[in-house]
């Protein structure tokens, strides 16, 4: 081949090799290997099919904290990591500049969403429903995090949390007992 | 060896031009670790990279001017001697502060030793094409393999032995130059050699500029990609990074085969965009995914380079001063990528971590491990993320150690890499809109290049 003619075949074989590089790497999905979008904790969240009370228990959770995120203008996930220690707790204050009656308010919040959506799927008794979220309206927060963390106490035993008021509840706790059985 | 025989100086030439050249890129690899030792930030610590080419850009010129009043000999071992006292200084600072105005001497010491070199080589070799090509070649090879010599030595030695090391070589490299300096002094500068330089050459010192800029670029933000995206050891990066080098040896084969220099200019420009842009769109985070992108950018800059420096050079009398021009405007080139670039991706990487981090907290909410056992993991990221504050954090740890209940421990394996699947998609994604941005500099190269006139080398 002649010298004249290697210089425009070598722009062509560099085009060429670009285009295939660049080509390749897009169908192979280059352009959409961005992480997962956090969803809107205001947007409500279909509840998977309940089978045991610790499942009923992580949805309450989730629940709980959807609507306590919401409540704070925050992602849900940004939320669980804060309540997952005082010191995080703290952080989260200082960063997004929520105070701890604020937070406890959007906890409290977010535990009323929670029974609204238990009920709604069917996991909660209204009969049980409307004690419970009398009952997380007006709770503590150091116990309202307990319970988004972990509410199997509050959905397995209501009574033992709502104290006497709880013993109207005997004949609703057999109907919950009821709906857990497979 | 007799006392005739050129190829001592003639290495000791190539080898103070590679050393310097690789200067503006060695301490790449060293980057995070001098981030963290000297704790400072990400732009901060860019200016280590960004203040030695910018008195390269800027004393490159001046210097070979120097050279040719006083003598390229005396110019260039003096040059070399500055260039190491400042690597040592630069070797023992202890505040960032020290450190950029070291480089900053070390850079002037590296101007007058660069373009002194150039207009050493040609009686050294004989002729000025040759003189040009070791000259080029030199320089292309240092900038190529900057990254990985100073990747290797960061992970055995230390960041800052980098700069050490650089000592003892640049002063080897003076010793053959001492005879010339000290023929200079016995004979005097010859009057003809001071006549007045004619002009730069405009189309390819702009070309040089844009495409220095994307290497740079591709160079700067792959090794950071690695390490602080992919969380990988700086040995592991230096490693993966010299695929670009061994690949631009390839290229310059095919530089002697085509005589067109803009052709080559053009393929090299062209090949280099296509590899950037390759790495803007990187589909997983592999490293055997970024060769191919790291195969077009190192054959791309071995043409490129050396095609533009040679049409600058040509034909252009004084060498050095020309030689100035070119090493002006590849410093300058560096300066604009890392200047321009460096906001983008600093802001892009703070925002995709914390994207990662939701997404990845998400990932551990909606699993079916035990509401106890997420919190605890929860509570364990988040200590990290606090450890490993502005940086994409290493999460693996933070499931150790793992569960006895054989089902819970496979549910956190599976938990742990879809964690680690959304960082690296995070690290990977926050990097893509400076390649492209590296790319589009590249591309733009094609404009000057298309101005310019045709030159047969």
């Amino acid at each position: 081949m002649s010298a004249e003619r290697r210089g425009p075949l070598l722009i062509v074989g560099a085009l060429v090799a670009s285009l295939v590089l660049v080509g390749a790497y897009l169908a192979a999905g280059g352009a959409s290997y961005t992480p997962a979008q956090a969803q809107d904790p205001c947007e409500p969240r279909e509840w998977r099919d309940p089978g045991s009370l610790s499942e009923i228990a992580q949805q309450f959770s989730l629940s709980a904290l959807d609507g306590a995120a919401c409540e704070l203008g925050v992602t849900r996930e940004a939320l669980a990591r804060a309540l997952a220690s005082p010191e995080a707790r703290e952080r989260f204050s200082e960063r997004y500049g929520i105070d701890e009656m604020k937070l406890a308010e959007a906890i409290r919040a977010g535990l009323v969403r929670a029974v609204d959506d238990a009920e709604e799927a069917g996991a909660l008794p209204p009969i049980v429903a409307g004690p419970v979220r009398g009952f997380v309206k007006e709770i503590p927060l150091d116990q309202a995090i307990e319970l988004v963390r972990d509410a199997s106490s509050l959905l397995g035993d209501p009574t033992s949390i709502l104290g006497g008021a709880g013993e109207l509840l005997d004949p609703a706790e057999e109907i919950l007992e009821g709906l857990l059985e497979p | 060896m007799s006392a005739a025989d050129p190829r001592p100086r003639v290495a000791a030439l190539a080898l103070a031009v590679g050393i310097v050249l690789a200067d503006s890129s060695i301490v790449v690899l060293a980057l995070p670790e001098i981030y963290r030792e000297l704790d400072t930030s990400v732009a901060g610590v860019t200016w280590v990279l960004v203040s030695f080419n910018l008195v390269m850009a800027l004393a490159a010129v001046p210097a070979a001017l120097v050279a040719r009043r006083f003598g390229p000999g005396r110019t260039a071992a003096i040059g070399l001697a500055v260039f190491a006292g400042a690597g040592l200084a630069c070797g023992l600072a202890e505040e960032l502060s020290t450190l950029i105005a070291a480089r900053c001497v070390q850079a002037l010491g590296g101007a007058a030793a660069v373009t002194a070199a150039l207009e050493l080589l040609p009686a050294t070799v004989g002729s000025e094409r040759r003189a040009t090509a070791i000259w080029a070649g030199a320089g292309a090879t240092g900038a190529a393999l900057g990254p990985a010599v100073g990747g290797v030595l960061t992970e055995l030695v230390s960041g800052q032995s980098i700069f050490l090391i650089q000592v003892p070589i640049s002063l080897a490299a003076a010793v053959p130059i001492l005879a010339v300096a000290k023929h200079e002094a016995a004979t005097g500068i010859v009057a003809a050699e001071l006549r007045r330089p004619g002009r730069p050459h405009l189309a390819a010192n702009v070309a040089l500029a844009m495409v220095s800029a994307a290497i740079a670029a591709a160079l700067f933000l792959l090794v950071l990609l690695l390490i602080e995206g992919w969380r990988m050891t700086p040995i592991g990066a230096a490693l993966v990074v010299t695929a670009m080098p061994l690949f631009a040896v390839l290229g310059s084969r095919f530089s002697g085969l085509v005589p067109d220099a803009r052709a080559r200019a053009a393929a090299g420009a062209i090949l280099v965009a296509g590899g950037l842009a390759g790495l803007a769109l990187l589909p997983k985070a592999t490293i055997v995914l970024t060769l191919p992108p790291q195969a077009l950018v190192g054959v791309g800059l071995s043409l490129v380079l050396s095609a533009l420096t040679e049409t600058a050079l040509h034909g252009r009398a004084p060498q050095a001063i020309h030689g100035g021009w070119t090493i002006a405007s590849r410093h300058a080139g560096v300066v604009i990528g890392l200047l321009a670039l460096t906001p983008i991706f600093t802001a892009d990487i703070a925002t995709q971590r914390e994207q990662a981090i939701e997404a990845g907290t998400a990932v551990i909410l909606d699993s079916q491990v035990p509401p106890l056992l997420k919190l605890e993991l929860a509570q364990r990221i988040e200590e990290r993320l606090e450890g490993e504050k502005g940086r994409v954090p290493t999460l693996g740890p933070a499931f150790d150690p793992l569960p006895e209940d054989e089902s819970e421990r496979a549910q956190v394996v599976v938990l742990r890499d879809e964690l680690e699947e959304q960082l690296d998609r995070g690290a990977t994604h926050a990097f893509s809109p400076s390649f492209l941005l590296a790319a589009l500099m590249g591309l733009l190269a094609l404009i000057p290049i298309g101005l310019a006139r045709r030159v047969d080398l």
